[in-house]
């Protein structure tokens, strides 16, 4: 087992015995295996360039006289700082970086790295994060002896730069971070630095990247709204749920609200546009927008075959709203999402709806609203306007948020929104 | 006002006037009407679930935060006592120079909470990765020492303050560790920060501690604005100490650390620098105001040996009348108790961003294991050890002062170094006027340092 902060420590000699101090390492295909291995040497040349050479360029490690042998300096390329930028270096990137130990969902300190000679090859296995590691480090290897069982293998690893631009230069990473599920991994973006939180973000696929952020504590989404480039911000008020959008727009600069407004799609606009009409304090604010209609003169084979693109999309399809018509939206009833799986083809919605629903004004305060639904035991209460049109609904979610003391309403429970 | 009827009324665009005629003759309380009107794609809208921002005097109010808090825990136990002791020492002779500490310190603590906007990042965080494994183990070796000293004495503080008023000790240092453990625990971080901005309220007793001790107003104005120095080895000492006390490395920790805690983001940063000008100018003030009421009554009573802060307040007591005395011990309290929570927040940051351990107040012993026991283990520390009778608060300050002192140029310069780190800083790089003034006041820091390490060693020497 070979140690990063050792091997830094190494030369790069060559036959002629020139030699040279070891910048760097750059490992390859990060994303692809498990344990990537070093691929390139990097150094500064005597024109003070960095400079590296091929893993396949070196004959011997001696540790004892901490010497990489090399046949020579002659195949050595200097790359340009995009390609650079591009690398994964050990040293620069891993070494007492923030790292994620996806294993047990927490942040934490590369404090070393360990590397493992295999085949011919020197391969990443895992980091270390323990204070031995540290203690170490300091006393140049005499204490905190290595202990296998400490380290992180590198297959549950994700490190970050702390810089969302990386990744949009095109930098290497281990996209290890998408295994886990959204919410495990906004409770990560909540506790590393900001920067490094934009970056995760702008890592994860798209509609990975818009759960996470739909989920994480509302300071933590602004800062990482306020790093990302505007066509990115714009995708993601697209694609997370109206409140979500409504909730981050409330703490912007109204020349911002004003230009993402105009820039996410006009449907997804109106929704929040629903929220954003109504004062905070008041029902229409924590309602969600992304509910499930439907004519109620439907038969239910109708309806599936008319709502079967629409469930793809809102979060919240606990229940299915019985309207008069698509345009009045006129609140007809209840469809609770078993009934509309279990009822027969021919049935009409208006015969398995209930017709008696509790219901919210959107200016009904919402303190007490959400004791309302809280004490109904209800998933959701529809919110509709005095002409009886339906606006949307408040979910259980965002009721037991409301009413939670402020200090506990991060971690309250997002199901249905 | 037209009503549009239902059928014309576009999806989530309903007005809302309707509503709101019925809400309100359903008994609704009728709220002040707020929001902003926008025009989105060519139609207006009234959004009035958009907050309007605060104006006036509330504007800077709302920006006040860890500038203010980590400024006024510099004026603590051992704070006003320098503070007390200069003023009895000296008179209003070295007011001029809290002054000029007041430019350095609000230079240095503006700075820090740049750092900390612009990288999300603590300060020791910043110096692991940068500077590497060593030093920032060397600063953080330091900072643990000489801050666990610091909050014994500010316990010692609370005990002192308490007895002024005739409580126990075993009765004020546990219930002031317990109501700081809960704060911290239990509160968010926004509460936390509501508190200890409340907390700086007690400071007002001292301008009124120095009101009380009637000063001559003329000869005030002349020891701010005319600088007097003497060859005096004691009156040196006295210089470099105020200097040391003012600007001491917990502030510039407390104070990045929680402007990342804040959520103060790179691309917002700009009106909360306020918040450190402003802080820098509060604290400095009470200094100054400390300093008055002492050399309006110790000083002119011929009485210039003042050890503590308890000392102060008690010697005030015959030269200014009870009701002074117990207005500096009101002061000596809200103080010990407002740095007593901070230090060892500081503390806990500091050493949690060294490790890569989770930090913060709004997380939970469960997810900031570490973060939390130390801070725990640091007030039952520095509660348990000022229980102890007679514990030599006096040569635990001076120690502490030391370390504080050998630390205080390293952190500086690593400040100065960070916040000129053009990957780092980008846009929110330091000045050149800011490099100028932070740099001389490292100079200035360093040599007033190593003179006060000269006096001591000469001190040694001659006994």
């Amino acid at each position: 087992m070979l140690m990063l902060s050792e091997l830094k420590k190494f030369r790069i000699v060559d036959l002629n015995g020139n030699g040279v101090k070891l910048v760097d390492l750059a490992i390859k295909d990060s994303a692809k295996v498990d344990y990537p291995p070093v691929y390139r040497l990097y150094f500064f040349n005597e024109n003070g360039e960095l400079a590296s050479l091929r893993w396949e360029t070196v004959r011997e490690i001696n540790l004892n006289k901490r010497v990489i042998s090399v046949e020579s300096f002659s195949g050595a390329q200097v790359f340009s700082p995009d390609i650079l930028a591009k690398e994964i270096f050990l040293l620069r990137d891993v070494l007492d970086a923030i790292i994620i130990d996806l294993q047990n969902r927490r942040a934490t300190r590369a404090n070393d790295v360990w590397l493992e000679e295999k085949g011919g090859e020197i391969i990443i296995r895992g980091a270390d994060a323990s204070l031995k590691a540290i203690f170490r480090r300091l006393s140049g290897g005499k204490l905190g002896k290595p202990d296998e069982n400490e380290i992180y293998d590198w297959r549950y690893v994700e490190f970050l730069r702390g810089n969302p631009e990386a990744v949009k230069n095109g930098a290497g990473y281990n996209l290890r971070i998408t295994r886990l599920a959204p919410g495990e991994i906004a409770g990560l973006i909540d506790s590393i630095p900001y920067l490094h939180a934009a970056e995760l973000i702008v890592l994860l696929p798209d509609d990975l990247a818009a759960s996470v952020l739909e989920v994480t504590v509302l300071e933590r989404q602004l800062q990482i709204f306020e790093e990302l480039e505007e066509k990115n911000a714009v995708k993601m008020l697209g694609m997370i749920s109206p409140e979500s959008a409504a909730r981050i727009l409330k703490q912007l600069d109204a020349k911002l609200v004003k230009n993402y407004l105009e820039k996410v799609p006009p449907e997804r606009s109106k929704k929040i546009l629903g929220i954003l009409q109504f004062e905070e304090g008041t029902v229409g604010s924590i309602m969600t927008t992304d509910v499930v209609f439907i004519p109620e003169n439907l038969t239910i084979k109708e309806a599936r075959e008319k709502l079967t693109e629409r469930l793809r999309e809102p979060d919240f399809v606990y229940f299915i709203y019985a309207v008069d018509a698509d345009e009045t939206r006129r609140l007809s009833g209840v469809v609770s999402l078993r009934q509309f799986v279990i009822g027969a083809d021919e049935d009409k919605i208006s015969d398995i709806m209930d017709k008696y629903v509790s219901y919210l004004n959107p200016l009904d305060d919402a303190r007490l609203a959400s004791f309302r639904i809280i004490d109904s035991h209800l998933a959701a209460m529809p919110v509709i306007h005095t002409d009886g049109k339906l606006l949307g609904a408040v979910t259980i979610d965002a009721a037991v948020s409301t009413v939670a003391p402020r200090g506990w309403q991060n971690q309250a429970p997002r199901v249905f929104s | 006002m037209t009503i549009k009827q239902p059928s014309q009324i576009p999806v989530g665009l309903e007005t809302i006037s309707k509503l709101e005629e019925i809400a309100f003759d359903n008994g609704a309380k009728k709220k002040r009407r707020r929001g902003m009107r926008l025009s989105i794609r060519g139609r207006s809208v009234m959004l009035r679930g958009l907050p309007q921002q605060p104006t006036g005097l509330f504007r800077w109010l709302f920006l006040l935060g860890p500038g203010l808090v980590a400024a006024s825990a510099g004026n603590d136990a051992g704070g006003i006592a320098t503070y007390s002791s200069t003023g009895a020492k000296f008179g209003y002779e070295l007011m001029w120079v809290m002054l000029i500490i007041t430019v350095s310190l609000a230079i240095v603590q503006e700075m820090c909470a740049r750092l900390g906007a612009a990288t999300g990042r603590g300060l020791l965080d910043l110096i692991r990765e940068r500077f590497g494994l060593g030093w920032s183990v060397v600063a953080i070796s330091a900072i643990m020492i000489a801050n666990t000293g610091l909050v014994i004495s500010e316990f010692v503080g609370i005990a002192a303050a308490g007895e002024l008023f005739g409580i126990s000790r075993y009765i004020t240092v546990p219930l002031a560790a317990v109501v700081i453990w809960y704060l911290i625990v239990f509160g968010s971080y926004a509460q936390v920060e509501r508190i200890f901005l409340l907390l700086t309220l007690v400071f007002f007793a001292y301008p009124v501690a120095a009101y009380l001790a009637n000063p001559d107003w003329g000869a005030v104005a002349k020891g701010l604005l005319v600088p007097k120095i003497h060859a005096n080895p004691e009156y040196l000492t006295v210089l470099v100490g105020l200097i040391g006390t003012t600007i001491t490395p917990y502030m510039q920790i407390f104070q990045q650390s929680s402007t990342v805690e804040r959520g103060v983001g790179r691309t917002t940063y700009g009106d909360e620098r306020i918040d450190a000008y402003a802080g820098s100018i509060f604290s400095n003030f009470m200094s100054i105001t400390m300093i008055i009421a002492t050399a309006a009554t110790l000083h002119q009573a011929g009485q210039t040996e003042i050890e503590s802060a308890a000392d102060a307040a008690k010697a005030l007591a015959p030269v200014a009348g009870e009701m002074a005395q117990a207005v500096f011990g009101f002061g000596l309290f809200g103080a010990s108790m407002l740095a007593a929570a901070v230090l060892p927040l500081a503390t806990a940051y500091a050493v949690s961003e060294t490790f890569g351990f989770s930090k913060g107040v709004n997380l939970d012993f469960r997810r900031a294991p570490i973060f939390f026991r130390l801070f725990s283990a640091l007030i039952v520390l520095g509660a348990a050890v000022a229980l102890v009778p007679n514990i030599p608060v006096i040569d635990l300050l001076f120690g502490v002062q030391v370390l504080n002192g050998a630390i205080l140029p390293i952190i500086l310069l690593f400040v100065l170094l960070l916040v000129n780190d053009q990957r780092l800083m980008r846009e929110l790089k330091n000045s050149r006027v800011y490099n100028f003034l932070g740099w001389t006041t490292l100079i200035v820091i360093t040599i007033a340092v190593l003179a006060m390490f000269a006096f001591q060693i000469w001190d040694l020497i001659k006994s």
